[in-house]
């Protein structure tokens, strides 16, 4: 279909230019980024304990708006310089009755991500750290998608769209730039921006789904942002 | 630090963006195609009659639905939302004025189909049996039975007598 070629090329154009500006924000940071995957030779430990994460963003956009996730991780810290994380969350929406086409769509479910962070700050044992980072994610969910009894335009008859637990599921990848500071004692706050990329997608038999756990509203930008509070432990 | 705080903006500013990209082709139709048979083989035609077509709404009234054509070799007509089958009025006036009526009965499933919140919902359609009268109708037959947005897809070939 034409529509289909169009919108592919759309998306494909668009994340050209994203990975263009990831690369270039990577580049920025090429003049601190000393020995990214080289182990630094120190008396420092291997094992620096591990830390605990709340995004912040997540909770907001469930306060806000009809959608959102409760999400918090555990990640370990390698001598400063890894930090293999596992993020588990729960997504959630709860789009009532859309003011335009009177849909509601409702979903609920668990995710988790898992990855590691590179430091990449040049003193990497300051309790400042510039990092990238990948994930892998998967979801597995169910939406119902309802609509208030509408008219037929053609045949005038009272018409009932109305599906309920239609299983889906996703995996996707993320690739992330982000700044983690110390605020006080092991209390840290930061904050990542992150491309998504979805790797392979099952919407059920209803063609597409809107809001996906973890991931978030599909056919928009894939970009995405956390802003953390951690605690070391 | 600048050149962090830059960052940060830049990347927030291209968070917050967000499109709706609703289906540009987004109508959901029967198309057939006007054939006949040469030489064993099933081939495009030309329908030399005018054509109308009806169908009877829910509320008794009929509704045209498609108006006077002439030389047609496609049309495409709606399908019903919800509903098991569909029954259509096919009307052909010769150039003198003879006219035949043909009844079409349309049977299908109700697929629901979603694209996002922002986009009107939709239902697409697999046609299961299609029947006729045959005054100036002579045999329509199931070429793709998958009714989509997909407008370039000939669902059913409609041969007609004359």
């Amino acid at each position: 279909m034409t529509r289909r070629s169009s919108i592919c090329t759309f998306i494909s154009r668009s994340k050209l230019w994203l990975v263009t500006l990831i690369v270039f924000h990577l580049s920025l940071l090429s003049a601190s980024a000393q020995g990214f995957l080289k182990l630094q030779q120190d008396s420092i430990p291997f094992f620096r304990g591990f830390a605990v994460s709340a995004d912040l963003v997540g909770l907001a956009q469930m306060q806000l708006g009809d959608y959102g996730q409760y999400e918090a991780a555990l990640r370990l810290n390698l001598h400063d310089q890894y930090f293999p994380i596992v993020e588990l969350g729960v997504g959630k929406a709860n789009h009532v009755d859309d003011e335009v086409t009177h849909i509601t769509y409702k979903t609920s479910a668990p995710y988790f991500r898992v990855g590691v962070d590179v430091n990449i700050a040049k003193n990497k044992h300051s309790n400042n750290r510039i990092y990238v980072g990948v994930r892998y994610a998967y979801t597995s969910y169910k939406v119902d998608v309802n609509r208030s009894p509408f008219e037929d335009p053609v045949w005038k008859n009272t018409t009932y769209y109305d599906v309920s637990d239609v299983a889906c599921s996703q995996h996707w990848a993320e690739v992330l730039f982000g700044i983690d500071a110390q605020l006080v004692g092991p209390l840290h706050l930061g904050w990542s921006v992150r491309y998504r990329n979805r790797l392979s997608n099952d919407d059920g038999i209803i063609g597409k789904t809107w809001y996906v756990p973890g991931y978030g509203i599909q056919d928009t930008s894939n970009l995405g942002a956390t802003f953390n509070v951690s605690i070391d432990i | 630090m600048r050149r962090l705080f830059l960052l940060l903006i830049l990347s927030v500013v291209l968070v917050a963006c967000s499109s709706i990209e609703c289906p540009i082709e987004n109508t959901v139709a029967v198309n057939y195609s006007v054939m006949k048979y040469q030489n064993g083989e099933e081939v495009a035609d030309t329908l030399n009659d005018t054509l109308w077509v009806w169908s009877r709404r829910a509320d008794g009234d009929d509704t045209l639905l498609y108006n006077r054509g002439v030389n047609v070799r496609s049309f495409s007509l709606p399908a019903s939302y919800q509903g098991p089958q569909d029954t259509l009025i096919f009307l052909t006036v010769d150039t003198l004025q003879n006219y035949d009526v043909d009844t079409v009965w349309i049977s299908k499933e109700d697929i629901p189909h979603f694209e996002s919140v922002d986009c009107a919902v939709r239902y697409f359609h697999k046609i299961t049996d299609v029947r006729s009268t045959h005054e100036a109708i002579d045999t329509i037959i199931i070429n793709n039975s998958s009714v989509t947005y997909d407008s370039s897809v000939k669902h059913l070939y409609i041969h007609f007598k004359k």
